[in-house]
């Protein structure tokens, strides 16, 4: 049906990764003032929910927690050497656990869709987390944990 | 009956899904309306239209499919016309202004970036070039985790480092994918992602885009990097500061399978 090689399929394969694309549906796209636009009040609320608060004594407190484990996970190292650490990064900082703020906030967005759904009553339901999955290999372990 | 839009193509487009399932519950079929050289893609509007995932979807849908053929200018989700004469009426007074915007995208498709930190190795990174910072964790573990003010005030150092260090990986990441686009267009930032870019592409270069995402994440692996695509060009329906001139060249180089 298509003819570009890609994770999503051009034609009719809408149904993954809809949340990834959430919001160039409802924010960009063609406006035409002769027509009016259906309430987004929904919407709205989710969009809030997505944001990530970096500046907030939660935040804070979390990544100082983080920052603890993290240092005790590498040892006791007083002064660590710059190459060291980037070495122990990439070995197991991309696949630890790394939920939080940062990551956390396309949970925010599943949820809440599912929270729309369940709203939304008997509605077919196609799997996003498979499909974002495949668009991003390195968020595999996150999603199993 | 009131008539929702889903997009604007040409009348030539070489397979307009008429009669394909729209929005509503049971979905309403798809219809064409055409004005002159332009056609819009259209159905009924159900009574009560709401953003819920089942609509959206059913909006996606139906413009991945237009799109796959040929050029379409996606509408944002939820537009309503009076009905079908108001429809044609806008095809028919800005005719011009939306033939030239589909020739300009003609072959060219949506990619969408988006990209997080993966948070444990950013961290590993902020504490890596920053002393100051090291120092203060250093102490707070050694008093057991640290009093609840020195605890904020590492997280408020980590957490601005972690800021500038976001701004710093999204300028990588388009500088790194930018060079096969056409286009760039730089999403809301208040939408949780470090980078939300989209990116215009031609069709015939989508492979050489999408090895560049790959190359992009194999060098920043503290990077976590989803892409969506090919998609209507919903970032570039409108002609903006980012888009280049010269962009009306091209015609029908995808061939369209």
């Amino acid at each position: 049906m298509t003819v570009v090689p890609a994770q999503q399929s051009g034609g009719g394969g809408g149904s993954s990764g809809l949340y990834d694309v959430l919001e160039l549906v409802l924010d960009r796209g063609l406006v035409i003032d002769a027509f009016v636009r259906v309430s987004l009040v929904g919407i709205e609320i989710l969009k809030i929910d997505v944001r990530v608060v970096v500046a907030s004594v939660d935040t804070y407190l979390r990544f100082a927690e983080a920052c603890n484990r993290l240092d005790l996970e590498a040892g006791p190292r007083k002064d660590p050497g710059l190459p060291d650490l980037v070495g122990e990064m990439t070995e197991s900082g991309a696949r630890g656990k790394s939920k939080g703020a940062l990551s956390g906030a396309a949970e925010t967005i599943s949820d809440a869709f599912k929270q729309a759904r369940d709203d939304g009553g008997s509605e077919r339901e196609p799997q996003s987390r498979p499909r974002a999955r495949k668009a991003a290999p390195s968020r595999r372990k996150e999603e199993q944990e | 009956m009131s008539t929702y839009v889903y997009g604007i193509t040409a009348a030539t487009h070489p397979s307009l899904p008429e009669g394909t399932g729209g929005v509503g519950d049971p979905p309403r079929g798809v219809r064409i309306l055409k004005e002159g050289d332009l056609a819009a893609v259209v159905s009924d509007a159900p009574e009560g239209l709401r953003p819920k995932r089942r609509e959206l979807l059913a909006h996606q849908n139906v413009l991945s499919e237009v799109g796959a053929e040929g050029c379409v200018l996606p509408m944002r989700f939820g537009s309503v016309a009076p009905d079908d004469r108001a429809v044609t009426g806008v095809l028919a007074e800005r005719a011009e202004h939306y033939a030239e915007r589909l020739g300009a995208l003609d072959g060219r498709v949506e990619y969408n970036v988006k990209a997080t930190h993966v948070e444990e190795a950013v961290l590993h990174h902020v504490m890596a070039q920053n002393p100051e910072i090291r120092a203060l964790a250093e102490s707070n573990r050694q008093a057991g985790g640290g009093t609840y003010e020195t605890k904020i005030q590492l997280g408020e150092m980590v957490a601005a480092a972690v800021k500038g260090k976001e701004a710093e990986d999204a300028t990588a990441l388009e500088r790194a994918l930018e060079p096969t686009a056409d286009a760039v267009s730089v999403g809301p930032e208040s939408t949780g992602w470090l980078a939300n870019v989209s990116f215009l592409v031609k069709r015939e270069v989508a492979d050489d885009f999408l090895e560049a995402v790959e190359r992009a994440r194999g060098e920043m692996p503290h990077l976590e990097v989803r892409v969506n695509g090919p998609l209507p060009p919903y970032s570039f329906v409108e002609p903006g500061p980012a888009e280049p001139a010269g962009t009306a060249a091209g015609g029908a180089d995808a061939g369209a399978g």
